[in-house]
């Protein structure tokens, strides 16, 4: 089946436009990148690139870090202009959602009830915000952070005075909350777990962040959970378990995302959180890719299972999807990664880190600058660099190849992290490449 | 303002003519004319893979590199201290019309 596949691929590689469109569901950054991605790599037939949303494809992290600056523009960076989709014949439907897939047909539904065939299918419906659940979260003034709809929204609301509560303190919240403190906002953070970003770093990278929010006003309330919103014609009043009542104008909602699977699911293609997707991203069925926040797939790094939620992933796995498509070799394996910048101070993290790692902090945090190495098993197995990016790229190389660390030396930030590696008896995994980054 | 014109070498050493607009950075004009800059940050200095080199003549027309360009750089395979540039961090200006820059290796 696959085989068979495979020279259909080839072959209309090279066919006339006679044949159905690539169809790409969802114009974020892993759709658009495969839509390009298939240009670049010499794709001559069709390409339908679909929205839900009307505007021109456009760029999710200034959503929550340059477009909510004091005077920022409304217009934020868009993905690639107008004129690229039409000098790369790249064909857009944008305001109309996919409500199903025919996959015997081989044929999509819209919401303005056109019916569109396809030669190959691809699932790039990314995720959305997870909606909180207590009473009073349909209260106007509470808010998610998604779309450029939301941003916008949020950036009208954040004015100096304003209350604004935050739920969930991971890299969403906390960069709303550095952006609200700017503006003179008076913040609040109700986080459930004892410290800031628990799910993605350590603690001495949360207690360093905790810090420089709060030394901006920011307040942290830990071991939060918010039971209710309360209010009358908007949003009052945050109240939490512990009978704690937070007054609040704003209320941001910051608590995950959940992958836009449904359309794949309800077209019976294997999900479980996340459409699940091989190492060339198909799913399922042999003419459907999915790429980008929405699937779930095993890493060639260490085999577990994981949904990835970043513009590295976006991106790598486009580029996968693209390179099968019209037959290529794709590119080895990447190493994540990641970035947030809060209070004008960055975090980029190669790597996913996992709770039971050792930890190696290099560097005095009290300076401002530091990073915080992953050991697993006394291989790289990820970093995080906090406002300096030296360690960043040789990080990705050393842990590309699992290299073994010298804990002693590592945590001497005067040693380049290159000269903290010790020669390996059983290097770990030598065919997998940095990202090309 | 018309288009600049710029000469890229890319890995292979083949050369390439295109047209870089006005409103694009210098990424942005290699990226959309598909040569292999896969700006995996959207032109945010995180990523370096928009990295190239410039002649030093050119290079020294320029203005400084900011601490985050410059730290990327420096790791960078090839790093030149009187080249090495983020192309998403060049805006169009006049003075660069007519320059040859070549993408530098990936690592
Ligand atoms: C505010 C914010 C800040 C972020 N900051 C960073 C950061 O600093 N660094 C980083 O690496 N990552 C960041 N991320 C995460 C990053 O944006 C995502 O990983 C990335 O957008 C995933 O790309 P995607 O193409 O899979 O999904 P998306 O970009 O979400 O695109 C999916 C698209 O599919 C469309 N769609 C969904 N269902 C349908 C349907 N049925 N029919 C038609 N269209 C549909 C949606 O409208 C959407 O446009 C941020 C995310 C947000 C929200
Ligand atoms: S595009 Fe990422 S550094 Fe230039």
């Amino acid at each position: 089946m696959r085989e068979q596949t495979a020279i259909q691929d080839h072959m209309a590689h090279f066919a006339s436009a006679a044949t159905a469109p690539v169809v790409i569901v969802g114009a974020g950054h892993s759709g658009v990148a495969v839509a390009a991605g298939l240009r670049a790599r010499g794709w001559k037939g069709g390409i339908l690139l679909l929205d839900a949303e009307k505007e021109t494809p456009y760029e999710r992290p200034p959503l929550s870090k340059e477009l909510l600056k004091a005077g920022a523009p409304d217009e934020s960076a868009v993905l690639r202009k107008e004129k690229f989709y039409q000098d790369k014949r790249i064909q857009r439907v944008a305001g109309a959602a996919v409500e199903s897939v025919d996959r015997q047909g081989r044929t999509v539904l819209l919401s303005d009830g056109s019916r569109h065939a396809y030669h190959r299918l691809v699932l790039a419906t990314g995720s959305r915000a997870r909606p909180l659940t207590v009473p009073g979260a349909r209260l106007p003034g509470v808010q998610a952070l998604r779309t450029r709809d939301d941003a916008l929204e949020l950036k009208r609301l954040l004015v100096a005075g304003t209350r604004v509560a935050i739920i969930g303190a991971g890299y969403i919240g906390l960069e709303v909350a550095a952006a609200a403190a700017a503006k003179g906002c008076n913040v609040t953070v109700l986080e459930f777990q004892d410290r800031v970003m628990s799910r993605v770093t350590s603690v001495p990278v949360s207690r360093h962040f905790e810090k420089l929010h709060e030394r901006h006003g920011v307040r942290f309330v830990f071991g939060a959970a918010v039971t209710e919103i309360e209010g009358g014609q908007r949003a009052e009043r945050v109240v939490t378990a512990d009978g704690a009542v937070f007054h609040a104008d704003v209320v941001l909602a910051g608590i995950g995302v959940i992958p836009n699977q449904e359309l794949a699911a309800e077209a019976g293609l294997e999900c479980r959180d996340g459409i699940l997707v091989d190492e060339d991203c198909l799913t399922s069925d042999a003419a459907i890719y999915a790429t980008g926040d929405v699937t779930r797939f095993t890493s060639p790094i260490d085999g577990a299972s994981q949904r990835l939620e970043c513009i590295q992933n976006a991106q790598a796995q486009a580029d996968r999807v693209a390179a099968h498509i019209t037959g290529q070799p794709a590119a080895a394996p990447e190493i994540p990664w990641f970035w947030t910048v809060q209070h004008g101070v960055r975090l980029q993290t190669a790597g996913v880190r996992r709770p039971e790692d050792d930890v190696i902090v290099r560097g005095d945090p009290a300076g401002g600058s530091f990073s915080v190495i992953y050991a697993r098993d006394g291989r790289l197995a990820a970093v995080d660099t906090v406002a300096g990016l030296a360690d960043f790229r040789p990080a990705r190389k050393l842990i590309a190849q699992g290299a073994l660390i010298d804990p002693g030396l590592a945590a001497d930030p005067g040693v380049p992290l290159a000269d903290t590696i010790l020669d390996d008896p059983a290097p770990a995994h030598a065919d997998l490449a940095p990202a090309r980054i | 303002m018309s288009n600049n014109e710029l000469t890229v070498i890319d890995r292979e050493g083949s050369t390439h003519r295109l047209e870089w607009e006005p409103d694009q950075t210098m990424m942005e004009a290699l990226r959309d004319n598909d040569l292999p800059v896969l700006a995996s940050c959207g032109g945010t200095a995180s990523c370096a893979t928009c990295h190239v080199f410039l002649d030093k003549e050119v290079f020294d027309t320029l203005g400084e590199r900011s601490e985050d360009e410059l730290e990327l750089l420096v790791e960078a395979e090839g790093y030149q201290e009187c080249g090495s540039r983020l192309s998403c961090q060049l805006d169009f200006s006049r003075e660069l019309n007519g320059v040859t820059v070549t993408l530098a290796p990936e690592d």
